[in-house]
């Protein structure tokens, strides 16, 4: 199925030369602590906390409107650390999402509402429903769907998880175009 | 930013300019208010004390009602975290609790100290929170806990170093009390 152009008003997006399209109504603190690496799109009210710690997203990353991505904090016996947050390519946050993973690997969809607990490892290839609550440190293997609150484990994906998430990332990317004039 | 006259931050509080602060505010020592965190006090002054800690897109509100015996002054205690996209409308906030992400607070409740509000959970019905209570869960578990949460020093003490390096901040100003 054909994704629908989804407009965007032009005013309102920046495009860099690798190709990010990042809203001008978001809040990226600590910008030269953060590295999208390209055809990502990060919508409008999202916030990337970059003064914490480093944050590194792939290419095709889509973070959605009112998203949060937050470094995750870990108390040692001495002092304490906010951990660098990686991303793979072609992941998908949702709405209102809360993401304070150390990892998330790669072709991860994430839903709407859903909270990423501190510390949690994303596997690549796996999906988290909206409104799920992954609860602290827990590592969501490859080809699993995890939901409810707290998020356990649901189903299994499909081998061509991965082929799905790229598809489905290229072609959010490739519609998501400005409001023709 | 509009000019708050009634807002008062002690001095070592941390309060990010891209704070929403609106009302009659008092901010006290070591607390930080990360950028886009939401302060409303419309029905009354808001007294925050020592070492909380508002993360971002949480909102704290004061709302006027004639109808409730809400206290003019929604006083919140020392220690307490309020994570993101928090939502609190308490009656009163004790010292030590943990407010988890996207938690909703109704405006007659009152919560005591040490208590811990999972994440996503709402509370609307009129009560008071008793002392170490942890609500979790789809299912709203309910349990006592036997000691309050830890207090977070350390991260207080990481984001009073790091945060004024990355964003401008309010100054602190002891005006004369308001209230």
């Amino acid at each position: 199925m054909e994704l629908q152009d989804i407009y965007y008003d032009k005013t309102e997006y920046v495009e860099t030369t690798s190709g990010n399209k990042v809203s001008r109504q978001t809040v990226l603190c600590g910008s030269q602590n953060i590295v999208l690496n390209g055809k990502c799109i990060v919508q409008s009210d999202a916030i990337i906390r970059g003064d914490l710690a480093n944050v590194r997203t792939g290419r095709y990353c889509i973070i959605s409107k009112n998203a949060v991505i937050r470094p995750p904090f870990k108390k040692f016996s001495k002092g304490v650390a906010f951990f660098p947050l990686h991303m793979g390519d072609h992941v998908y946050v949702g709405e209102n999402s809360k993401v304070n993973a150390a990892v998330v690997g790669s072709y991860v969809h994430i839903g709407k509402n859903v909270v990423i607990g501190r510390r949690c490892v994303l596997k690549d290839c796996c999906m988290i429903e909206d409104g799920s609550v992954l609860p602290p440190e827990t590592v969501v293997p490859s080809f699993t769907l995890y939901s409810g609150s707290p998020a356990t484990w649901t189903e299994n994906l499909p081998d061509c998880t991965q082929d799905i998430m790229i598809e489905y990332t290229r072609n959010y990317y490739q519609h998501f175009v400005p409001r023709p004039i | 930013m509009a000019l708050n006259r009634d807002l008062r931050i002690a001095t070592g509080a941390v309060v990010c300019v891209d704070s929403k602060l609106d009302g009659p505010i008092t901010i006290g020592p070591r607390t930080v208010v990360h950028p886009k965190a939401c302060i409303v006090a419309e029905g009354g002054p808001i007294v925050i004390g020592e070492s909380n800690i508002f993360e971002e897109q949480c909102l704290i509100k004061h709302n006027a009602n004639a109808n409730t015996d809400r206290p003019r002054t929604l006083k919140i205690g020392s220690n307490n975290v309020f994570e993101v996209g928090c939502v609190i409308s308490a009656k009163s906030v004790g010292d030590n609790n943990v407010f988890e992400s996207n938690c909703f607070v109704g405006p007659e409740i009152e919560v005591g100290n040490g208590c811990i509000i999972g994440v996503g959970i709402s509370l609307e019905r009129p009560e008071k929170l008793p002392d170490n209570l942890v609500i979790t869960g789809g299912n709203y578990n309910r349990t006592i806990a036997a000691d309050k949460p830890p207090a977070q020093t350390l991260q207080l003490d990481f984001l009073t170093k790091v945060l004024p390096n990355y964003h401008h901040l309010r100054k602190p100003k002891d005006r004369p009390n308001v209230l």
